[in-house]
């Protein structure tokens, strides 16, 4: 009897974990993709309507929280980009709404210690914003109506050259901002609500085409990210695609956890700008928002294996998750991943912390400063460390192809380093 | 007795010769590139010239094509790999560094220590290429000595780092080693480097000057200043054969035709030292089909060599966008 009543406890307690199938694992990731997607297109409408008001009425308080708008805007896109590179959906679409670094020069007017056109790149200074009509690879270009279609059609990425970021949110944030002229020193970008002014008020010249610039640029966005949401809805293809093949879709989450991890956060976006000393390796450069933008990296790669994510209006999303597939097939992988990735999400948090209050990441990436190279390579490596372990539960969940599909480097040799 | 029969007679899984290739493979090239990294140095001191330069200068790049695949570890640590050739370069940080440090005649070139703080694209072989086709003067002088005996410095530091991590990996799966849990975690490193050096020389060395057949870009090629583009691919492909032959214990014989295949096409292209000819259509399909025999050397590998052992890649810290 005794013997009895302990083999159905046992069976009781391994039975409850064991449950979570790589199907519930894969709803839930997808629950917490579409959320995530649906959070950055509610953001990304709270800025259009922010710079509808910009436009109508300019003033450095509708300029102010225009910018507010696009900061809240990042939080939510952020914590999705753990998504991208396993699921070529999302990587072949990706460049439209984030790319960077960009020759800002194609758009607007710059400082003249920006340079012109340069050997890789004749339309650096470009400046579509001063240019009704113009030649771009030989072509006449009509740009004397500044529309969503210009901008994706012919100015991204024009004469294939990726630094011609005529889009998405860098795009926008250097509308908003101006460039970042402080170099390592503290500051983000300047510029004066009078570049959308009317009449003589004008700054900046073309405040007219300015605005229907930024305009035209925010709509975009907001239609792409109406587009990706969809994808992620129930019927959508990224979705489907995934829910019928649960094997692979773990795979794609692996991959995205293990490339942004590695290749693209520890590597092309914080380590090569500490060892550049290059301010322009800053990823949201003109905002001084960095800081954020790689924090909320690291959340939303946490978010992918626990399983959880908090939405912008504070609800949770949850469900069973990657950590509980692992930790079946061996708990001390778990325990060292979950370990991994609290610590870079807390190395990240120094710093944020040390940007907040006042030292920010572009100064930290100063020739010769010690503390802030530090911080930086602290994250750094904590990042490095949890790919390790990231690499060991692809191996126990027999997850195949990682890092082989969905790597952008593959398909597009010039993506790399761009 | 029938279960252990039944054991016995399992094939065992093909062993991976992740010791042959430390010790036969990767220790050497550390050597090598440690004494042509200060021979380089020792030149420099002598005189800096580009002339005088120009003979150790091109023995210590070739010695670096011989260990530059391996990016995890050693090379990986303080990016010391990007240290060394800072490529590709598409925003021409290079020479927007070197001729900031030349502008400004700034004094840190006669500091070691401070040297070693500046930004890597003003230092190691692409940038001493930069500062040898430009004019050279006192402080250019210099500055190619403080780049010499930067690179002598790194090359010491890789070879020592080598030998401790050559340790680690032959010691994978022992108590205490966290960087390598099993002996499989060690192979795959050094299998993830493998097929992550041929995906570079197709992808970049190869796709870089390349392009698109609209806008092919010759000057985006690797050190083409000192006519290396071909070059480079010609050694890491060696390198690569090298390590892929120390990993796998039994023969490859579709993964050594694969290079085979690859490096004939390599000797059709001895002409065009600089990839030049990526803008001439009849030549450019010769570049293009290297490319692919390049491609299919890491086809070849997949299914020889990872089936063989059961590998698959790794993450690689080339990810990214």
């Amino acid at each position: 009897m005794k013997t009895t009543l302990a083999i159905s406890a046992l069976a009781l307690a391994t039975a409850s974990p064991a449950l979570a199938g790589k199907p519930e694992v894969v709803a839930n990731y997808i629950a917490i993709a579409h959320a995530g997607y649906e959070d950055s297109l509610i953001a990304a409408r709270d800025l259009q309507a922010a710079v509808d008001a910009l436009i109508e009425t300019p003033s450095a308080e509708a300029l102010q929280d225009a910018r507010a708008a696009w900061l809240a805007a990042r939080v939510p896109y952020q914590q999705t980009e753990a998504l991208r590179f396993g699921n070529a959906i999302v990587d072949d679409w990706e460049g439209k709404v984030n790319a960077w670094p960009l020759d800002e020069g194609l758009i607007d007017y710059v400082d003249p210690s920006y340079g012109g056109a340069s050997d890789a790149n004749e339309y650096a200074a470009l400046n579509v914003v001063a240019a009704p009509t113009f030649t771009l690879s030989g072509e006449d270009i009509d740009a004397t109506e500044i529309t969503p279609d210009l901008l994706s059609g012919q100015l991204h990425e024009a004469d294939a050259i990726e630094a011609n970021v005529a889009t998405g949110y860098h795009a926008i944030e250097f509308l908003l901002w101006g460039q970042d002229l402080n170099g390592t020193d503290h500051g983000a970008g300047d510029r004066p609500w009078t570049d959308y002014a009317a009449g003589d008020d004008c700054a900046g010249g073309n405040c007219d085409r300015r605005g229907d610039y930024l305009k035209a640029a925010t709509d975009l966005l907001v239609s792409d990210l109406e587009w990706m949401t969809a994808q992620w809805a129930e019927g959508g293809e990224a979705a489907t695609g995934l829910t019928a093949d649960p094997d692979a879709a773990i795979s794609a989450m692996l991959t995205g956890m293990g490339s942004l991890s590695y290749g693209e956060l520890a590597g092309e976006r914080m380590k090569l700008g500490v060892m550049l000393n290059d301010p322009e390796e800053e990823h949201d450069c003109f905002s001084d928002n960095t800081h954020n933008s790689h924090y909320y990296d690291g959340l939303g790669i946490r978010n992918v294996y626990l399983g959880e994510y908090t939405r912008i209006d504070g609800t949770v999303v949850s469900g069973e998750s990657l950590s509980s597939l692992v930790a079946e097939a061996d708990a001390s992988v778990d325990q060292s991943l979950r370990a991994g990735l609290d610590d870079s999400v807390a190395k990240l948090g120094r710093i944020k912390t040390v940007a907040e209050g006042g030292t920010s990441y572009d100064q930290m990436l100063a020739r010769g400063n010690d503390a802030g190279e530090g911080l930086i390579m602290a994250a750094v490596d904590a990042l490095v460390a949890q790919t390790q372990d990231i690499e060991r539960a692809v191996t126990l969940l027999g997850a195949q192809d990682v890092a082989i599909e969905g790597s952008d480097s593959l398909d597009s040799p010039d993506a790399v380093f761009q | 007795m029938r279960t252990l029969l039944a054991l016995a007679l399992l094939p065992l899984p093909a062993m991976a010769g992740t010791p042959e290739v430390v010790n036969d493979h990767i220790l050497p090239a550390t050597d090598r590139f440690a004494t042509a990294a200060h021979a380089l140095a020792d030149a420099a001191g002598a005189d800096c010239s580009a002339s005088a330069l120009d003979a150790p200068y091109r023995q210590a790049f070739d010695a670096w094509m011989g260990l530059s695949h391996l990016a995890f570890g050693p090379l990986e640590q303080d990016g010391r790999a990007l240290t060394v050739a800072f490529w590709p370069d598409p925003r021409g940080l290079v020479a927007r560094s070197v001729r900031g440090l030349v502008a400004d005649q700034d004094p840190v070139v006669d500091d070691p220590a401070g040297f070693a703080e500046v930004s890597i694209a003003g230092r190691g072989l692409m940038a001493l290429e930069q500062l040898m086709a430009d004019e050279v003067g006192d402080y250019e002088c210099r500055y190619a000595r403080a780049i010499a005996t930067d690179l002598a410095t790194i090359a010491d530091a890789v070879q020592a780092d080598w030998q401790d991590h050559a340790q680690l990996m032959l010691d994978a799966g022992q108590d205490g080693n966290d960087r390598y849990l099993s002996a499989r975690e060690a192979d795959q490193a050094i299998y993830t480097a493998l097929l992550s050096g041929i995906e570079f020389d197709a992808d970049q060395r190869l796709g870089r000057p390349m392009g698109s057949f609209d806008k092919p870009r010759p000057k985006l090629a690797e050190a083409w200043r000192s006519d290396r583009p071909l070059r480079n691919i010609e050694l890491s492909l060696a390198a690569l054969r090298d390590m892929a032959v120390a990993l796998s214990d039994d023969p490859i014989p579709l993964t050594e035709a694969a290079f085979d295949n690859a490096q004939a096409q390599v000797a059709e292209l001895q002409d065009d030292p600089r990839l030049e000819g990526v803008t001439d259509p009849t030549q450019r399909l010769k570049i293009e089909i290297l490319q692919q025999r390049i491609r299919a050397i890491g086809t070849a590998i997949e299914g020889e060599i990872g089936g063989g052992l059961g590998l698959t890649a790794g993450f690689n810290s080339k990810d990214g966008d």
